[in-house]
């Protein structure tokens, strides 16, 4: 509804045009909260020897955190998590972009750095223009090596949670610049051996950098042992007590910044 | 010549207080605070007065943190060293910000667009 048809519904009182005017920007935000919801909380697919699942929670009604599972003509599954610059719903409108830029990249890329930069080439003047940029972490999920082969532009490093020692550390280093930094960039791959139980938590920074009452991060030694402390649980449950991890952190304080984490684990060998 | 000028934003007990000092051709903005969602709008008219200037530098060294929002104030001020033509430089990054700016590639974009003027 536009603010002329809207006019037709108000009387001479200026006042009530706004409280109509506020309903009207109250729904569409709940009607964008719920597309956005729907579009990043779809099932996610069934992968061949490997169980995936995410989650998101924005700091306001919609966020700017992106993930997706994408399955390849190859049989390898290709997974993406980001953050868009800002919140709120500017940074969901570019949400939606990178969506687009990774589900048409993907289709027609080899492998996750091509797929970087075929979505920095597609979005990189749309987000000059609108000054903001995404970074992304980008990984193909091989079911038949148990390979994961990544790249980064300008996201921080995925966890490694070793499946059968008491063992969680960041995924060996690839660094790239943030989508929407500078054009043509080259994205380089790395690939990580993955053994069976073994799990790669993808995350972004509204977890380590939630802060609580006296100004302190909840940091990444903290997420480190909460996920050593929780390792055996099913996906679902690690998502749960990392979520209710970072709350009793922050005991109050409201969320400052999107909270989003994807978790990859390898099936065990029967 | 030397002159020093302060301005501030607080919102919901965040604050960003940026001091402003002129050194003949260099002018040196100082963060203190947090630069982020909330603030970073008090960055914007301080780097849009900048003008007629050969150098700026912007002192992160009593600036304790840094969000998306704020790493988007700091590639404007790359953009604008380009098209205005000075040279910007970035001082006191505490670890936690040099590794936020690290990870994003905040430096690879400023040597690149310093490269490219040179």
């Amino acid at each position: 509804m536009n603010r002329d048809s809207l006019s037709s519904h108000c009387d001479k009182n200026g006042s009530t045009q706004e409280i109509i005017l506020d309903k009207v920007l109250e729904r569409e935000i709940k009607l964008s909260k719920n597309i956005q919801s729907k579009l990043l909380n779809a099932s996610p697919p069934s992968l061949v020897g490997a169980e995936v699942s995410g989650t998101s929670h924005p700091a306001r009604l919609i966020g700017g955190d992106y993930f997706d599972f994408y399955p390849l003509t190859n049989g390898k599954t290709r997974i993406v998590i980001g953050d868009v610059m800002g919140k709120g719903i500017p940074a969901a409108m570019i949400m939606i972009l990178t969506r687009s830029a990774f589900r048409t990249a993907s289709g027609s890329t080899q492998g996750p750095g091509d797929a970087l930069a075929a979505m920095n080439k597609a979005i990189y003047e749309d987000l000059r223009v609108l000054k903001s940029f995404v970074t992304l972490f980008c990984a193909d999920w091989d079911p038949e090596k148990r390979v994961l082969t990544y790249a980064n532009a300008g996201h921080n490093l995925p966890l490694f949670i070793n499946g059968k020692k008491n063992l969680v550390k960041e995924i060996p280093k690839v660094n790239g610049i943030m989508v929407g930094g500078l054009p043509n960039q080259v994205y380089k791959e790395e690939s990580l051996q993955l053994e069976e139980l073994d799990t790669i938590f993808f995350y972004t920074d509204g977890i380590i950098e939630a802060r609580n009452k006296d100004g302190d991060q909840y940091k990444l030694e903290r997420l480190i042992q909460t996920l050593l402390d929780n390792k055996f649980l099913t996906l679902g449950e690690i998502e749960k007590y990392v979520t209710s991890s970072v709350k009793q952190f922050t005991v109050g304080v409201p969320q400052r910044d999107d909270i989003t984490m994807v978790l990859l684990r390898v099936n065990k060998i029967e | 010549m030397c002159s020093i000028e302060k301005g501030d934003w607080e919102e919901n007990n965040m604050e960003l207080t940026i001091y402003k000092e002129v050194q003949g051709e260099t002018t040196i903005f100082k963060l203190e605070g947090i630069l982020d969602i909330t603030t970073s709008k008090v960055i914007e008219p301080y780097l849009n007065s900048f003008s007629d200037m050969k150098v700026l530098i912007l002192d992160f060294s009593d600036l304790e943190f840094i969000d998306s929002t704020g790493i988007g104030s700091i590639m404007e001020a790359i953009y604008l060293s380009q098209e205005k033509n000075f040279i910007l430089k970035l001082t006191g990054i505490n670890e936690s910000i040099h590794e936020v700016f690290k990870t994003v590639g905040l430096y690879q974009i400023l040597d690149k667009i310093h490269e490219a003027e040179i």
